[in-house]
């Protein structure tokens, strides 16, 4: 083998610096900085009730987050997460509600009603699979027509119109965090290991790495490509079931402005938009850190525009923070 | 790197940034309390908006903002755009901060109720300002316009203006969404005020908008296609008139109150466009939500509440019509004069 010129040695402070950065907590120490700095600071911050506020609200958007890092690290995108999210409350809700619901109110509507939202959210991951997969679409173009398509299903199935009077079996799913919170954590485990313990785990990386060398390598390229989307899918659907819960309504424009937060959550958790790269751990600390700048800019009690310009601003300094560490482990 | 050498590591980081921080807080933005003239604490109320897209919404935060001001009341706000778990989330937050009282504008009837709910589990004094719930047994206070009696009085001056014609006037109402119980007051309002003047208007269209400028002007050309001789409008929010002004200017028919060819123009809200229309002498006349009024409800019903009376379970904005024959008397009251003469 050939030597390369070698490079000036680093200082020996900058190796455990190199590791400290590039390790998957790097975020979760972001987080606890912020939230140190800002408890003093934001009256409530650090109070128990927050802290269940905030799991509340983090779990959705988690298991949204886990499911885009699947379809990132295939090396695709999903962007008609909240269509799915919109069409999966509407059917719940279409389906349960207790003035009209389709399934009555049988022993088995509830059950019934979450394998339709389950189901029609795998349906939407299976269609995107399929036209990324077979169709061989831009993943980005794909989405963000079923996007399109599938808020105007919602919309049409409701003529806009929320849907109220929930049974509160069904709401309670979303709205207990004793249900809520081991429903989202063992789905995002199970995605976790799926990740990175299993050989579609390894297809995944593989296929988001170089899709052309993984189908010479013998990669069943077009079905992990699928099985990303269908995992997005089903995640979103879970993810309905949490806001309906939440809401107590189901609704067709329900989590309409999550996408950004997903996309951010999941860059910052170290998932790399060129695929191949990305761990559930680091998404879940990216989850963290998005749920505390909105929270604590919300108990700062500062004017909506003013949080809106922080935050975009917090969000650009964790990138580029990302994008400094990553540097900082590729010269290592 | 496992997870004990990680936070081994960590650590110190994390002490020093910690300390670092904590010397820059900033005295603007700390929860210290200031001592209200009397001695007590001021109370501090959360106000959650569903959305400052409109400038109706704008003048309602600006005059609760403004009320509390005058009673020393201080305001923590927050806007959900659109989001109604973001809003549970952000009323949930003025929870935690022990907020003396909530102003609440929903994203509908529906979602509110659990955001209710929390507030009466702390024993927080709710207010919804402008858009009432659903039927709930949560208590709550609504501060909200009496649609239907502002719209029948409005119309009721279309119509005596139509009278005046001499003839049986065309007749079209731009509609709002019929999911909202404003939209479906003002409908109601329309049509008692229409059956109760006989055969003086016949109307010929009505456009639900769904509050959209797009269904509105596609409404408004599709019933003028249909009706070329039309000759009174009612919209049922003031947002819409540059639509109606859109379609009757390619008619030529875009004329002013007592100009040959006038079409008869009311709507309702008062807001900044309609004030400019009136003053230009276009429109004729449109019921006016007393922004600043209501807003000076909410914060006293909250006010009230913590001095240990009852809350009232509604206060009715009897609001008022402007017309082109009152205007200058009563301009000083209607919130988009203000907003326009701040432009």
């Amino acid at each position: 083998m050939s030597s390369t010129p070698s490079r000036p040695a680093a200082p020996a402070w900058v190796i455990p610096l190199r590791s400290w950065a590039g390790s998957d907590f790097f975020v979760l120490v972001l987080s606890a900085v912020y939230f140190l700095i800002l408890t003093p600071l934001a009256p409530g911050f650090a109070s128990t009730g927050n802290a269940l506020s905030l799991i509340t609200s983090l779990l959705p958007l988690l298991l949204l987050a886990v499911g885009q890092t699947w379809v990132l690290v295939s090396g695709g995108i999903d962007l008609s997460v909240t269509a799915t999210i919109a069409l999966t409350s509407v059917l719940g809700g279409l389906a349960v509600n207790e003035i009209s619901g389709w399934l009555g109110s049988g022993p088995l509507a509830i059950p019934a009603a979450i394998g339709l939202m389950l189901a029609a959210g795998a349906g939407v991951g299976l269609l995107n699979g399929l036209a990324v997969a077979q169709l061989r679409m831009p993943p980005f173009m794909v989405t963000l027509t079923s996007l399109m398509f599938f808020s105007g299903v919602a919309v049409w199935l409701t003529q806009s119109q929320p849907i109220g009077s929930l049974p509160p079996t069904f709401t309670a799913f979303g709205g207990r965090l004793g249900w809520a919170l081991p429903v989202a954590a063992l789905l995002t485990w199970v995605a976790h290991l799926g990740l990175s313990r299993t050989v579609l785990g390894r297809w995944l990386y593989a296929v988001g790495q170089n899709a052309r060398t993984a189908e010479v390598s013998g990669v069943p390229v077009r079905a992990v490509t699928i099985s990303a989307y269908v995992v997005s899918g089903l995640l979103a659907a879970v993810a309905s079931l949490l806001l309906t819960g939440q809401a107590e309504t189901a609704s067709p424009v329900l989590g309409q402005r999550m996408l950004l937060d997903v996309i951010a959550a999941t860059v910052i958790g170290g998932v790399s938009l060129y695929g191949g790269q990305g761990r559930i751990l680091g998404v879940l600390f990216g989850v963290l850190f998005i749920r505390l700048i909105d929270n604590s800019l919300n108990l700062l009690g500062l004017n909506f525009t003013l949080i809106l310009m922080t935050k975009g601003a917090v969000i650009l300094l964790a990138a580029w923070l990302d994008g400094w560490r990553r540097q900082l482990t590729r010269t290592a | 790197m496992n997870l004990r050498t990680f936070l081994q590591r960590s650590a110190a980081v994390v002490a020093a940034l910690t300390l670092a921080g904590c010397d820059r807080s900033d005295p603007a933005i700390t929860s210290t309390p200031t001592i209200s003239p009397g001695g007590a604490d001021p109370l501090t109320i959360g106000v959650a908006f569903e959305t400052l897209q409109t400038e109706y919404w704008v003048a309602g935060l600006d005059a609760i903002k403004a009320s509390a001001h005058r009673r020393n009341v201080r305001v923590l706000e927050s806007v959900a755009d659109g989001d109604a778990n973001r809003q549970l989330e952000q009323v949930k937050n003025f929870i935690n901060r022990r907020v003396d009282g909530l102003i609440i504008v929903p994203k509908d009837g529906k979602t509110v109720i659990p955001m209710i709910k929390a507030a009466n589990a702390a024993q927080i004094p709710v207010v919804l300002y402008n858009r009432p719930s659903d039927p709930t047994d949560a208590p709550h206070t609504v501060v909200a316009p009496d649609n239907f009696a502002i719209t029948k009085a409005t119309v009721e001056y279309l119509i005596s203006e139509a009278r005046k014609t001499g003839r049986k006037v065309k007749a079209l109402v731009l509609l709002g969404d019929l999911g909202d119980v404003n939209a479906m007051g003002r409908r109601d309002g329309f049509e008692a005020a229409v059956k109760e003047a006989g055969d003086a208007i016949e109307v010929v269209a009505r456009v639900p908008t769904e509050w959209k400028q797009e269904k509105a002007l596609a409404g408004v050309q599709s019933a003028f296609q249909a009706h070329p001789d039309i000759g009174l409008i009612f919209t049922s929010s003031d947002f819409m008139f540059p639509s109606i002004k859109s379609v009757l200017s390619s008619q030529g028919k875009w004329k002013k109150v007592g100009e040959l060819g006038h079409v008869i123009l009311g709507g309702f809200d008062g807001d900044a466009t309609a004030y400019q229309l009136m003053k230009d002498g276009y429109v004729d006349a449109t019921g006016v939500q007393d922004v600043f009024w209501e807003s000076d409800q909410a914060v006293q019903v909250i006010a009230e509440v913590k001095d240990g009376k009852p809350a009232p379970a509604r206060i009715e904005d009897k609001g008022f019509v402007i017309t082109q024959a009152n205007l200058k008397e009563l301009e000083s009251r209607m919130w988009g004069a203000q907003v326009a003469n701040r432009k």
